[in-house]
């Protein structure tokens, strides 16, 4: 939503604030940053859009949702901080790392300042062959890789794992190649909602270009973007009279298509091999707090053979935030002390943890650093669900 | 203080494969994204300030067909008043260019001429320079710092091994833009969206009373440097490639 000046009571309904505080509680930064969304409500309310260039702390907001989540009056702080990010965006003033990935965005189509030919570099190594659905190939599902999978040279691993695993179980998916956009969830969250809209507009009409109708994601983020942000801007943009397709995605993370598999057979731990580790299961924000999905991905854990699967103490809709959302791959913030994954990955040792199953690319990315940093590089394994796959299946 | 500011729009090459088109004198450009000269968003930014601190209008002009005026539009959305289209194809060379954006600029009302100090395509950093001299108005180039005066402007160059000169310089001037003399703001899409209703004026060359001037330069042949032959990759396992290095180091008379 684009927040015109001193209109953020309206907007967001901010005078239903009673500042309890409960977000401020909750944020899983305020204790280590100056971020106090209590106090930036409280600012909402008074319409001081004039005092947010004085916050630079609106960029550490991870996008967690948790204060949303907690909100006793089902207000939506985390909308809030994207409104004034917006309000920040349309001034111009904003932190440089933030303004080159959305120029990046509009450019080459990802924010991370690489060219869109190389977009799928990472399927050089790969023995298995994948459908393109922009060459004309027919596939069931679109296997949305995303923009951190699809550069990232760690997390590229993923997507490789995704096409070996997906293509032995017989899912009939393919992918966009260098075709592929950006799903725009990272935008819109660092608040350039026009940026959002356009990205709404190309990719609706891109999925209608080539029948695509069936969606499964790596990432929590564009799994989000494309359930619970696209249609509404769709409406949004309709009424604005663009030209949008009528098409009804049907998106599902990939931990809900290999739920699905094993409830049909065709996923059992008698297709995998041992795997001796003792793993804990990371739920990502954007899984877990703001889309309740949290049995999937412990399914698939729980039926892999050898593995002893353990629960952080704060787990599910409690989980601690790994502060790779709402932009911060892109903004360091203005946050000192311990960073969460470092306290996350401590968490894991204390609880003799081999192996931290993730489900995010964003949550592999800033664990994998905690693990390097806090020193487990030789007891312990940061690895996305598909990895560990990847490696059992027979 | 009136400023006009001169644009291009160029491939982003920093990262991308770039190679040679079939006719050996243009590269292929099909797989590469375009965007406004980096140097020459600093000039914009840099105009948008001195508008700020002071009075008066910023215009930005660039040559080329329709395809171009995205950059125009976008510098317009970051705070320009006018942007200026010449249509034409590229010009040939450099010199072809200064002619023709001199002989648009010498009948508009200005105080100061920005250049970026080159552009990401060709790197030249001669186009501002020649441009100066046709319209024979001092300049400076590589400049990173401006603060204006009465009828003057205190100039800062960048010179090399990490040194600057600082300059009086009499208006009406030219300066051609180092990067880092600001912080160039970002320009959102909503931003673009509504500078739609800001002026953007097509001209031809008729229009403007351009010459036709021979080209100082013609391009013979464009190709990629060789690969060199001195470069040896050195495999094997960590502990052989360590030896195999250890013996080079010491047969060449490094210890």
């Amino acid at each position: 939503m684009e927040v015109e000046e001193g209109n953020f009571d309206e907007a967001y309904d901010v005078y239903a604030c009673m500042q309890c505080g409960k977000c401020t509680g909750s944020c899983a930064v305020s204790l280590r940053s100056d971020l106090n969304i209590r106090e930036l409500m409280r600012i909402a309310i008074l319409n001081e859009n004039g005092e947010l260039e004085k916050h630079e702390e609106i960029w550490d907001c991870t996008s967690c949702g948790i204060c949303t989540v907690r909100c006793p009056r089902d207000l939506k702080p985390a909308e809030v901080i994207v409104g004034m990010r917006s309000s920040l965006v349309e001034g111009g003033t904003i932190p440089i790392t933030v303004r080159d990935a959305l120029e990046s965005v509009g450019t080459n189509n990802n924010p991370w300042g690489r060219p869109k030919s190389k977009r799928a570099e990472w399927l050089e190594d790969l023995d298995v062959k994948v459908k393109n659905i922009s060459e004309g190939e027919d596939a069931e599902y679109l296997l949305y890789i995303g923009c951190t999978a699809s550069y990232d040279p760690r997390i590229q691993s993923v997507s490789r794992a995704a096409i070996n695993v997906l293509t032995k179980l017989g899912v009939d998916f393919g992918i966009l190649g260098e075709e592929e956009p950006c799903c725009g969830s990272e935008p819109r969250m660092m608040g350039e909602t026009g940026l959002f809209e356009m990205l709404v507009e190309d990719n609706l009409n891109l999925f209608d270009e080539f029948s695509i109708s069936k969606i499964i994601t790596l990432s929590p983020h564009a799994y989000n973007t494309f359930v619970n942000d696209y249609p509404e801007c769709a409406k949004r943009l309709k009424e604005d009279d663009a030209e949008i397709p009528d098409i009804e995605l049907e998106v599902k993370h990939y931990t809900q298509i290999l739920e699905e598999l094993i409830d049909d057979g065709r996923l059992d731990g008698e297709m995998m091999n041992e795997f001796s580790e003792t793993v804990i299961y990371h739920d990502p924000c954007y899984l877990g707090k703001r889309n309740n999905i949290f049995e999937p991905p412990r399914k698939i854990l729980n039926i892999i053979p050898g593995a002893r699967c353990i629960e952080f103490d704060r787990r599910e809709d409690r989980s601690l935030c790994c502060e790779g959302g709402g932009g911060r791959m892109w903004a360091e913030g203005t946050g000192t002390g311990e960073r969460n994954s470092i306290i996350r990955v401590n968490d894991a040792n204390r609880d003799e943890a081999t192996v931290i199953a993730v489900a995010c690319p964003f949550c592999l990315s800033t664990l994998e650093d905690a693990r390097a940093t806090a020193g487990y590089e030789e007891t312990m394994r940061v690895m996305d669900i598909f990895e560990i796959l990847d490696e059992v299946l027979k | 203080m009136d400023v006009i500011v001169c644009v291009k729009k160029v491939p982003d090459t920093a990262e991308a494969d770039v190679s040679v088109g079939a006719g050996g004198r243009e590269i292929n450009k099909e797989r590469l994204t375009f965007a406004i000269n980096e140097w020459d968003n600093y000039a914009v930014e840099e105009a948008i300030r001195l508008k700020e601190e002071d009075e008066g209008t910023v215009t930005v002009v660039t040559v080329g067909g329709k395809d171009k005026e995205d950059i125009l539009r976008r510098s317009l959305a970051m705070g320009a008043d006018k942007a200026i289209r010449l249509d034409m194809e590229d010009p040939e060379d450099s010199f072809v260019l200064a002619n023709v954006l001199y002989t648009l600029i010498k009948d508009q009302k200005f105080d100061l001429v920005l250049f970026g100090a080159q552009s990401g395509d060709f790197n030249s950093g001669v186009t501002g320079v020649m441009v100066a001299r046709m319209l024979g108005i001092s300049h400076a180039a590589m400049v990173n710092g401006i603060e204006v005066l009465d009828g003057r402007t205190k100039t800062s160059r960048e010179l090399e091994g990490g040194l600057n000169e600082i300059y009086e310089i009499k208006l009406p001037a030219l300066f051609t833009i180092q990067t880092g003399i600001n912080e160039p703001r970002y320009v959102s899409i909503s931003g673009i969206r509504k500078a739609r209703k800001k002026e953007l004026k097509v001209m031809t060359p008729a229009d403007v009373g351009v010459t036709e001037v021979k080209p100082m330069l013609s391009l013979e042949k464009m190709y990629l440097p060789p690969p060199g032959k001195i470069a040896e990759i050195i495999g094997g396992s960590p502990e052989e490639a360590a030896a195999k290095l250890a013996s080079l180091l010491k047969e060449k008379g490094a210890f």
